[in-house]
């Protein structure tokens, strides 16, 4: 008994020092919670990084921070499903099919638009290789804890993804060819499904050469030499995709070439945990429903370019209406300090509800990394992440005053600007460098 | 019968003698001097003898006997230190010359064609032409040892560690092989092409040949019954370094591409040495914790991709002037042991400059002459002959009139193997009275396309040149700009369209004319400058 007491005590100990975070005592918020309805006049307790507590009139324990936000609104920390800042590079365009290179590698903790993001109170990134691949690289999710080390960022519960592109960003990822270099394969649709397929039947290939090396391992009764095979770090990243430790996160525009992958998913057996981007996503919403595959768009960039041509602005609305799971994205390291505008458009365009589309940019994208279970919605026992309004987060007129992330202020707006005022009195010839110090 | 015996063994001595010590020269008795060589003890009354090309004999004065054939070096009040070892240089090597380009121009794309294979099997030591005037200067800071480093791609190549005794490579050489070099670089042209692709692409390596080495040990103890491995001078090259772990150096300053080199090296076990590391100071702990040996370069230049490069123009200066210059004193202060090097500093007197700016920004003058003597020897696996001033071991010795890092220290006299080098005063301490460089010039560089004009403005203390180079572009900032006798030399960094390009002027001033060249990453181009009379 004693000792199962001291197990659990260690099993505690351990958890909560995996969450060394902040401890808050928000106090007189108007809290959005997303999935437990608004509470007018609330406050919300954060311990260690975990929300406590949430209620009315909670009293601050000893030594916790207390912050009266004056009836100022409060959203779980926004998601950003698809960036790609606070990276040291996007593509790696050496190849077509680059799935051994890993954002882990890249990280940019010093990235300037991860203070951009938080501006607009996003609390967590996952950032991605670029579409200029049919097989990019493996992508990472982060906490946009600025100023902490880019190790520290990481959301390591989060799933590993790989990214995939179809359509036209990989078919021209050279249009333009340096004299002497040859256009890069491939040039059209079926070759970019061409080479998918036949990249996928070599890491089964890899799978079946590794096991049957493990099975002459294992009966020792050769007497001959036995050699590994190669370690191929590309193709072990396809299999780890095939054996399901791995899920596809997949850019595609047209509702054809999207069915077409959903097909190649099934003839592998991999998992395809998001659509990016697919404006043409309302011609398939039943089939993505079906396949419970999430898509991430945008807002608005209907027929931006051509294969874009066919968006609609009630795009998001209507697929959620549908049962498919979406997520508004940035793409960009502007859009993602006003993705709470484009939430807001999707109740014009087409009709949501407020929770609705607040989901838009918090429990769903948190669904589609599987880190709902921490972050997404404000309760008890998730991540102690949050964004505080100055206005409801869905009106024109609000702005993000302060993020959190785990109990931790990232973001104060009040105080960026009378740091900034004063670094400008002190030395008026030189501007303001953005959240330096 | 005797006689012809005796006489064979004495031909035989004399055969053996000549090829055994073919850096034989005259003996030497250093007296009085003041010896200083961490973590020895100093001497302050000490002799020194060099016979062979090594130290015969150290001690106090008077305890020491003085052989007859000695040449007698009174030292009174002088300072004898081990000769300073620079760990990381391009000494000798060819500037790398790409295809000229357009000044300001973005970089062209590289073509799969013009991208030079991987050459972890390069041999530096092949490309060395020594030359005197560079000897002669590394000779004048009290430097008699250099690495010198392969300069291009990912799997640069292999180092060498030569003596600075003269111009003769076979004599030079003091270890061959040192060291297999791995830049965290991004090429152009082909794979990979980023810097996410490099840390994937020395992961396959690296993999690859602890393969190959694999199927090459199995296939010898049993070559039936399995293919022999394809020959792969590649992967050949890279076995000593990642399977049987003899030492790599990987070049790297940015605080991230740092890390990232330790948990490379943590990943596939690799005797790492880090070279570079400017930023070292801003992930100390990292360093601390993975007990990496350092060479830390004195090239106080923010790297491109560091915060202080790329948030404007005023923060880079002011971390190029005060903040990367204490890199070596936090790293002390913080107990870390590294060496110093000049790698990515143009030319000697930048170096002793920037030892004495590290030294003014904290770092103490033993830890600094430590980290050039010493440090280095044991990083490099040469302590046991290297190093210090110590009986038995090779006599490179440095003789200074005041201390060695003193602005106003100066060397005097340089053994290396035992070779004595006398130091010329350099000219100089006259000179930049008789000559002046102040004032504006009307700048005219020929370029491939064209010529272009800008206006110069430069301020002169000493042999130090301050300034500015001003064009319809922008005005830039002159760097280490140095007048020695009529040779000007300064860098300074574009800034146009967003890109940044190094550009390095050497010319030969004549009253109002400077005439010269203008070296940029893939070309050079000529320039003149015409002085511009200052209106009244």
């Amino acid at each position: 008994m004693r000792r199962i007491f001291v197990f659990i005590t260690l099993i505690i100990i351990s958890t909560a020092s995996l969450m060394a975070g902040g401890s808050l005592l928000l106090k007189n918020g108007t809290i959005l919670t997303v999935t437990r309805g608004v509470i007018p006049k609330g406050d919300i307790l954060i311990i260690d990084g975990l929300i406590k507590q949430i209620g009315e009139n909670i009293a601050p324990p000893p030594g916790v921070k207390v912050i009266d936000l004056n009836g100022k609104y409060v959203i779980p920390g926004i998601i950003d499903s698809h960036t790609h800042i606070a990276l040291a590079g996007t593509n790696e365009t050496g190849d077509t099919i680059t799935a051994e290179v890993n954002m882990r590698d890249v990280i940019d903790a010093e990235d300037i638009s991860i203070f951009t993001a938080l501006s607009g109170g996003v609390t967590t990134i996952h950032t991605l290789h670029g579409s200029a691949n049919p097989i990019g690289g493996q992508n990472i999710t982060l906490k946009l804890k600025w100023g902490k080390k880019a190790e520290e960022m990481i959301f390591s519960q989060a799933w590993p993804t790989l990214k995939f592109a179809l359509g036209e960003n990989v078919t021209q990822a050279n249009r333009q060819v340096s004299p002497g270099e040859e256009r890069r394969y491939p040039a059209s649709r079926m070759g970019v499904m061409a080479i998918i397929r036949r990249e996928l039947e070599k890491a089964k290939n890899y799978m079946a050469e590794w096991d049957r090396y493990q099975e002459l391992k294992k009966m020792k009764i050769l007497n001959r030499p036995l050699l590994p095979p190669r370690r191929d770090l590309r193709l072990e990243a396809l299999a780890d995709l095939l054996r399901g430790k791995l899920v596809a996160r997949c850019h595609s525009y047209r509702a054809d070439e999207t069915i077409e992958f959903i097909k190649l998913s099934h003839e592998f057996g991999f998992r395809i945990a998001c659509f990016e981007h697919i404006p043409e996503a309302y011609k398939i919403a039943k089939e993505l429903a079906a396949e419970k595959i999430g898509i991430s768009v945008f807002m608005d960039n209907w027929a931006y370019k051509v294969e874009a041509a066919q968006g609609i602005a009630t795009m998001p609305a209507f697929c959620t209406q549908q049962g498919v799971l979406v997520s508004l994205n940035s793409d960009s390291n502007e859009r993602i300090r006003r993705l709470f505008n484009d939430a807001a458009k999707a109740i014009k365009y087409g009709g949501l509800s407020e929770d609705e589309a607040l989901k838009l940019i918090t429990l769903n994208p948190a669904i589609q990394l599987g880190v709902d279970k921490w972050v997404g919605s404000i309760e008890v026992g998730k991540h102690g992440d949050l964004a505080v309004f100055n206005e409801h987060p869905l009106s024109s007129y609000t702005r993000c005053e302060m993020t959190i992330i785990e109990g931790e202020v990232y973001f104060d707006r009040e105080a960026y600007l009378r740091e900034r005022e004063e670094a400008q009195k002190a030395e008026p010839k030189t501007k303001a460098q953005g959240g330096v110090q | 019968m005797r006689a012809k015996k005796i006489c064979f063994i004495f031909l035989l001595s004399l055969f053996l003698f000549s090829t055994i010590s073919a850096l034989k020269g005259p003996t030497y008795a250093i007296i009085n001097c003041r010896i200083v060589s961490p973590p020895l003890p100093v001497i302050e009354k000490g002799v020194i003898i060099i016979r062979d090309g090594l130290i015969q004999e150290v001690g106090v004065q008077g305890k020491v006997n003085i052989p007859e054939d000695a040449e007698i070096i009174e030292a009174e009040g002088m300072i004898a230190y081990p000769g300073l070892i620079n760990a990381h240089t391009n000494l000798f090597l060819e500037p790398i010359q790409e295809q000229a380009q357009q000044p300001g121009a973005p970089p062209r794309a590289q073509t799969p064609a013009e991208r030079r294979p991987p050459e972890p099997d390069l041999l530096v030591l092949k490309q060395i032409k020594p030359k005197k005037t560079d000897l002669d200067n590394f000779h004048k800071i009290g430097v008699t040892t250099v690495l010198i480093a392969p300069q291009r791609g990912i799997f640069a190549g292999q180092s060498v560690l030569i003596n600075l005794n003269g111009e003769k490579i076979e004599e030079m050489v003091v270890k061959n092989p040192v060291a297999l070099h791995v830049q965290l670089v991004t090429e152009r042209g082909g794979y990979p092409n980023s810097l996410m692709g490099t840390m994937a692409y020395l992961r396959q390596s690296f993999l690859d040949a602890s393969h190959y080495a694999e199927h090459l040990s199995t296939w010898s103890k049993s070559p039936r019954f399995l293919m022999r491995p394809l020959y792969n001078a590649f992967l050949e090259a890279l076995i000593p370094y990642v399977v049987e772990k003899k030492p790599i150096i990987f070049t790297c300053n940015n605080q991230e591409d740092i890390k990232r080199v330790i948990r490379l090296s943590q990943e596939f076990k690799l005797r790492t040495i880090i070279s570079g590391a400017n930023e070292a100071w801003r992930v100390a702990d990292d360093l601390k914790e993975a007990k990496l040996p350092l060479l830390i370069t004195l090239n106080f230049r923010p790297p491109t991709t560091s915060i202080y490069a790329t948030r404007g123009e005023a923060l880079r200066r002011q971390a190029e002037q005060e903040i990367y210059p204490r890199n070596a004193a936090e790293l002390q202060k913080l107990g870390l042991t590294f060496a110093l090097t000049s790698f990515g500093l143009s030319d000697a007197s930048a170096f002793q400059k920037n030892i004495q700016q590290a030294i003014k920004a904290g770092l103490t003058a033993e830890a600094a002459l430590k980290a050039l003597t010493i440090v280095p020897a044991q990083i490099l696996g040469v302590d046991s002959f290297m190093g210090t001033i110590e009986v038995g071991k090779i006599a490179n010795i440095v003789l200074c009139k005041g201390e060695i890092f003193d602005p106003k220290g100066q060397v005097e006299k340089v053994w290396v193997d035992g070779r004595l080098f006398k130091i010329e005063k350099a000219p100089e301490a006259k000179a930049p009275a008789a000559f002046s460089v102040a004032g504006s010039w009307r700048v005219t560089i020929a370029s491939p396309m064209g010529e272009m004009e800008m206006t110069m403005e430069l301020e002169q203390e000493g042999s130090s040149v301050q300034g500015q180079l001003i064009s319809n572009y922008g005005r830039w900032e002159i760097r280490d700009g140095h007048l020695s006798g009529q040779e000007l030399n300064f860098s300074v960094s574009i800034e146009i369209m967003g890109q940044t390009i190094e550009a390095a002027f050497h010319g030969r001033v004549e009253k109002d004319l400077i005439e010269g060249t203008v070296q940029i990453p893939g070309g050079s181009a000529d320039f003149r400058a015409i002085r511009i009379p200052r209106s009244l």
